[in-house]
């Protein structure tokens, strides 16, 4: 159970992550498609401030004593399932430029091959 | 005839890629080369430009990997029979390119690598790279059931089926025992072949001894993974057909 000061101050605190990501997205500064995992998140936030139940059962379900020690896991778990999914995208990135500097390297050495 | 392809990648080889070049063109016109410029720092595109040489110069640093694929890519453009891969600083003797292509002119063989150790004569590397060079040996013969010496050896030759899957498909850094593990798992024949290697004339080699434990544990992991995918790609490929 969540005190309810607490509960207010989290939705505020989900309300202004919410406007970040907008405010990002709206600004082409974030593409839609990463920021879904963050918008998941932040629903499933809202959902535990709405339901203040849910959090300390779910907590009791994985079998973990205090509620925060439970909050901290379920934090890190999605940090780390965050930084995985980037990292995947930052390597299939680097495949794909690795194939443009090379495709380009052949290009120029055909401009250059038909000038001469 | 086959038309056969030398690729030269070179990184900050500007001391010695004049030399190994002019060897080429001078004394062995029956290969067609390309230099792969890696984005060296030290002018070794602007030698290549200033001599007239055949250059692909890559924009940015890609490492050894991309550069080497960068070859292959431009020999599977230019339909290349047979490519063979040369170290730019002159440690890889042209002369003995002709004994590396051979088992795949003859059919016997799809890679073929050029080993320091089959005859082990010429410069034999530091004892301790040497062990090194024996564990991943032995590891890649107990993933793949071949033994293959010199497993490290960047003087090697491809064929043409072997030209289009390294296109698609080379390791980006510490390629060479990895890419011996993909020649394996597609089916491929790797033979060895002795040849005669000479310390490196000027420049540093790529590998420091800082580096070599990265290097053994980075290849070591990455060998295993290609031998673990091998039934996920064996599988794909089946379904295909």
């Amino acid at each position: 159970m969540i005190p309810s000061t607490l509960r207010i101050v989290l939705l505020i605190g989900v309300i202004i992550y919410f406007i970040f990501i907008l405010h990002f997205l709206k600004n082409k500064a974030l593409e839609l498609k990463y920021t879904l995992t963050w918008f998941a998140a932040g629903f499933v936030m809202l959902l535990f401030i709405i339901f203040p139940h849910l959090l300390p059962w779910l907590i009791h379900l994985l079998g973990v004593e205090s509620n925060m020690n439970g909050l901290f896991l379920l934090a890190i778990a999605f940090l780390m399932i965050l930084s995985m999914t980037l990292t995947s995208i930052v390597s299939r990135q680097m495949r794909k430029i690795n194939r443009l500097v090379q495709q380009v390297a052949i290009l120029e050495n055909e401009l250059n091959q038909r000038n001469e | 005839m086959n038309k056969i392809l030398l690729i030269i990648p070179a990184y900050n080889e500007a001391q010695n890629i004049e030399r190994v070049i002019g060897n080429i063109i001078e004394n062995y016109p029956q290969y067609d080369y390309v230099i792969v410029n890696d984005g060296s720092t030290d002018g070794t595109y602007e030698i290549c430009k200033h001599c007239g040489y055949n250059v692909l110069n890559l924009p940015v640093n890609l490492g050894i990997g991309g550069a080497v694929q960068a070859g292959y890519l431009y020999a599977k453009r230019n339909h290349y029979d047979i490519a063979v891969q040369i170290d730019g600083d002159g440690q890889h003797d042209v002369a003995y390119v002709k004994d590396v292509i051979e088992p795949i002119i003859r059919g016997q063989a799809d890679v073929v690598v050029g080993s320091r150790f089959v005859k082990k004569e010429g410069f034999q590397t530091s004892s301790g790279r040497r062990m090194g060079i024996t564990i991943l040996s032995i590891l890649i013969n107990i993933l793949t059931g071949k033994r293959i010496h010199d497993v490290t050896s960047g003087f090697r030759a491809a064929n043409q089926r072997f030209i289009d899957v390294y296109s698609e498909d080379y390791p980006r850094d510490y390629p060479e025992p990895e890419a011996l593990v993909i020649a394996m798992v597609y089916g491929g024949t790797v033979r060895e072949v002795p040849v005669i290697m000479r310390k490196r004339q000027a420049g540093t080699s790529s590998i420091n001894l800082k580096r070599s434990i990265y290097y053994m544990i980075k290849v070591s992991i990455a060998i295993f993974i290609r031998r673990l995918s091998y039934g996920v790609r064996r599988e794909k490929g089946g379904n295909k057909k």
